[in-house]
């Protein structure tokens, strides 16, 4: 079953492109055929890789060495990603589609498509305002031919959360999927949304086909002068009405659509929507200055209601503008309209605007530089034995700990084909795979840039070379100086006032 | 039918008692910590006792707690304990003694229990090598040095390998992985070997050029749900106040810094566990405001680009993005202060321009969705 999904997904997600009005399965596959007729080749399913064919024993026969180059390689291909500073739609306004069609009752997915979804779509809910604080999201189901509304567009997590709960949900799949309803739901929903942010709609589509009231093509249309960006994810096969309207909405960029193999593939393809797309054409969104309160907080001694759930609570944020209460923040004014925002929400999203350098894996040939990570201390296996660890710049031992000990032994008795060593460009420091992903995808620093004196000032001058290559991209170190001396600015202006009321302990002599 | 199930009364989430990682950093900012001896009397090797105290008691809470601690120097930030593998750990000091004074140091630290002084040792001779290795051009070049940011970096690596094994907290996916990871001891769900807690003690103002930096580590002790606990003995920051405040920790301004002790141990000994059932002493109102990049006014109200959010106090000149130069449609912000009117009814296909995002009046005219 797996295998099968396997071969189809690998062999559609190839090069060609034209736009195919309606085709089937069948169609796909033939015209795929008649192209490979010309220069005959050996088929994809007829090259069957064994994954045990490309382990190779090591000299003493054991294959721990080959394991964990696999392991590594594993981990590494996520890591590896575009780390050009492009412009993002930070600000997304993105609608949620997930089918609840009688197809999602099928259990080739564990425990069922169904089951998986609401789970899968409630780890997207918290990623997705993880990486994109001031963003909106609301959650459309396909049920038995109609578009039915889960939330409405917010920025409140916990409102489409609530509403995904497995036990209080309320409806059970059942009948056919109509795309057509909802997507022009979406659409209808995304129709007010300013025209700074990113619009989006992301389908879950466990069916095969769709039942739609009249033509889907004229809806797709509509939503590319609306210039709504679709992704989708299929859980069966692929689909070509998918595949056309990914590629009439993306520019002809059939990225976004992929056909899950298993659940961690699955999963993959919907974290990979979390984070904020590339802003492809100058026409997606028009940049605009956004008016924004940022609250101040207050406790109160009883306990009032809030304007926005006219819940009891005995503190929240004050809107700078109407003086209203709101509990819950990035949010919009119930009662003036003001965005509200916390200025932590917009430095969560400034990692998508600087990303980390991908780190480079070390030669054999340079492994000697270092025994252990720079940052957690993890023992790296030493090289194959022509090295030996005198040879070493730092002298091998005396560890403290217990679980470094093990590691170290461990790895001394296995000859490796990798040197599980990758290094920062900028600083050249030692790191292990663990470290290396940590700080990709949720560190977003270089430990060793940040915490090696001379190496700072060299990882800031290479940020300043790359973005003024590129027109496109921000100007990076421009925009980090005057952050930097805007906080400088804040913090003076905290002090002043607090030296006065409180603790002359403070004061400085 | 999953409603009327009542197992889930008998199946009691385990919540198995972890033992805690105490990562505690230390500014070794020497002028910092001079001043701080002048204007109330607490010299860096008190406070370093002191805090070493509060380690130890850490420590014996449970034979299998940790501590870690790093120095968070002038021009970067050093694990003092663990020591780097292979890093020298003979004290400096020791070998100027005579034979009698190393007899007496010998003995004391006979009787003292061994994880206290593995610790003790370790601090107190990586930090005097710190010390000996800084020169005065350093000081004078970098007074208010501080590597905050890179010993957030540490610190959280480190947690990441010895409480998570190196998963990074992720669920769901690296399940698997998790299990055989759990093959020696307690996990709960997430993976978590151990629980982990961050203990700032600081002394340098806020290092307002790593700005960034700080705040993707404290979204990263976040995610690990690592609370940042925060001990500012001088001068009042920003950037951990909002760090303690975004991780749920304690942020303390000690009054008496002299009593350091005190305070160390009322408010940031606790584990997680404990934290659950008491009020802890932290500062409640956090300053979130922003400061425009233009004028470099604190705001209230401000306006945001928003190709790259930076903040202005008012439109840029010529409408253009100071930061990245984008020319911005301000078009929406021309009737700011006028009252709010209707507009005159239009005919239904027409485009909605910008005029009605930003006063409010988009959120209210929400049309109904066609259905079917």
């Amino acid at each position: 079953m797996a295998d099968s999904d396997e071969d189809f997904v690998l062999e559609s997600s190839g090069d060609e492109r034209g736009p195919r009005t309606r085709g089937s399965r069948r169609q796909t596959r033939k015209s795929k055929k008649e192209d490979a007729s010309a220069a005959p080749r050996r088929e994809k399913w007829e090259d069957i890789q064994r994954s045990w064919d490309t382990v190779v024993e090591a000299a003493d026969g054991s294959i721990a060495g080959a394991v964990i180059g696999l392991l590594e390689a594993t981990k590494r291909k996520r890591l590896l990603r575009d780390t050009t500073p492009i412009q993002r739609g930070i600000i997304r306004h993105l609608v949620l589609v997930l089918d609840l069609s009688s197809a999602m009752v099928e259990k080739d997915l564990r425990p069922t498509r169904f089951l998986l979804t609401l789970r899968y779509a409630r780890d997207f809910v918290t990623e997705y305002f993880e990486q994109n604080p001031i963003s909106q999201l609301s959650i459309v189901a396909m049920h038995d031919g109609l578009a039915m509304r889960i939330s409405d567009m917010g920025g409140n997590p916990s409102d489409h959360l609530t509403a995904l709960q497995e036990k209080a949900f309320p409806l059970e799949p059942k009948g056919a999927s109509s795309l057509q309803n909802a997507l022009e739901m979406a659409r209808a929903e995304l129709f007010h949304t300013p025209s700074h942010g990113t619009r989006e709609i992301f389908v879950i589509f466990g069916a095969l086909s769709s039942s739609d009231p009249a033509d889907i093509h004229e809806t797709i249309n509509a939503l590319v002068d609306d210039r709504i960006q679709i992704r989708v994810v299929g859980l069966a096969a692929q689909v070509a009405v998918c595949r056309e309207m990914v590629m009439k909405t993306n520019d002809g960029d059939d990225s976004g659509y992929g056909v899950v193999l298993d659940e961690a593939h699955y999963r993959e393809l919907m974290m990979a929507a979390t984070s904020p797309p590339i802003t492809k054409s100058e026409s997606t969104s028009t940049p605009s200055l956004l008016m924004m309160g940022f609250p101040s907080r207050t406790v109160e001694n009883f306990e009032t209601l809030c304007s926005c759930h006219s819940n009891l609570t005995k503190g929240g944020y004050i809107c700078p503008r109407c003086s209203s209460k709101i509990c819950f923040l990035p949010t919009e004014c119930p009662c003036c309209g003001l965005t509200l925002i916390l200025s932590t929400h917009l430095a969560r999203s400034y990692h998508h605007l600087f990303p980390l350098k991908n780190w480079v894996e070390v030669p054999w040939s340079d492994a000697h530089l270092s025994t252990h990570c720079f940052s957690c201390h993890f023992a790296f296996p030493l090289n194959p034995p022509p090295t030996s660890p005198s040879k070493s710049r730092q002298s091998h031992g005396l560890t403290t700990k217990g679980f470094e000990k093990g590691s170290q032994s461990q790895n001394n008795s296995t000859q490796n084909a990798v040197s599980q060593r990758y290094a920062c460009p900028d600083c050249k420091t030692h790191f292990c795979i663990d470290c290396d992903i940590f700080a990709h995808e949720s560190l977003h620093n270089c430990p060793g840039c940040q915490a090696v004196p001379a190496s700072v000032t060299k990882g800031r001058a290479n940020v300043s070379s790359t973005t003024t290559a590129n027109s496109r991209k921000l100007v990076g170190h421009n925009m980090k100086t005057q952050v930097a001396e805007a906080t400088k600015m804040l913090e003076k202006s905290k002090i002043a006032p607090g030296n006065g009321t409180g603790s002359s302990m403070d004061v400085d002599v | 039918m999953d409603n009327v199930d009542g197992t889930e009364h008998y199946n009691f989430k385990s919540n198995p008692d972890l033992p805690t990682l105490q990562v505690i950093i230390i500014d070794t900012n020497p002028v910092a910590w001079e001043l701080l001896k002048q204007s109330s009397g607490l010299g860096f090797p008190d406070a370093l006792s002191q805090i070493l105290i509060f380690a130890n008691a850490h420590l014996a809470f449970s034979l299998s707690n940790r501590a870690a601690v790093i120095a968070n120097h002038l021009d970067g930030a050093h694990f003092l304990s663990p020591a780097p593998p292979g890093s020298d750990l003979t004290d400096p000091d020791e070998a100027n003694l005579t034979p009698e004074q190393q007899k007496i140091v010998s003995q004391q630290k006979a009787s003292q229990y061994r994880v206290f002084r593995i610790l003790e040792d370790e601090v107190r001779a990586s930090y005097r090598r710190l010390i000996k290795s800084t020169t005065v051009e350093d000081l004078e070049k970098n007074p208010n040095g501080s590597a905050l940011s890179g010993a957030l970096g540490l610190a959280l690596t480190y947690i990441n390998r010895v409480c998570f094994g190196g998963t990074g907290g992720r669920s769901g996916g690296a399940e698997e992985k998790v299990k055989i990871n759990s093959a020696g001891g307690k996990v709960d769900d997430t993976g978590r070997m151990m629980h982990a807690k961050i203990l700032i003690v600081s002394v340098t103002p806020d290092p307002a050029p790593q700005y960034i930096s700080v705040m993707n580590g404290v979204f990263a002790a976040q995610r690990l749900k690592v609370p940042i606990d925060v001990c500012k003995l001088r001068e009042s920051t920003v950037f951990l106040q909002q760090a303690a405040d975004a991780t749920g920790g304690v942020y303390m301004e000690p009054e008496h810094p002299k009593g350091l002790l005190q305070y160390l141990m009322m408010g940031f000994l606790p584990d997680q566990l404990a934290r659950e059932s008491i009020i802890l002493p932290t500062k409640v109102d956090v300053d979130f405001r922003a400061a425009c990049f233009c004028h470099k006014k604190v705001l209230d109200i401000g306006f945001v680009c928003s190709i790259c959010l930076s903040i202005f106090c008012q439109p840029p000149e010529g409408a253009v993005c100071s930061t990245c130069g984008t020319k911005l449609d301000v078009s929406s912000l021309e009737n700011i202060g006028k009252p709010v009117v209707a507009p005159p009814k239009k005919k239904k296909k027409k485009k909605v321009t910008d005029s009605l995002s930003e006063s409010g009046v988009a959120s209210a005219a929400q049309s109904p969705a066609p259905e079917g």
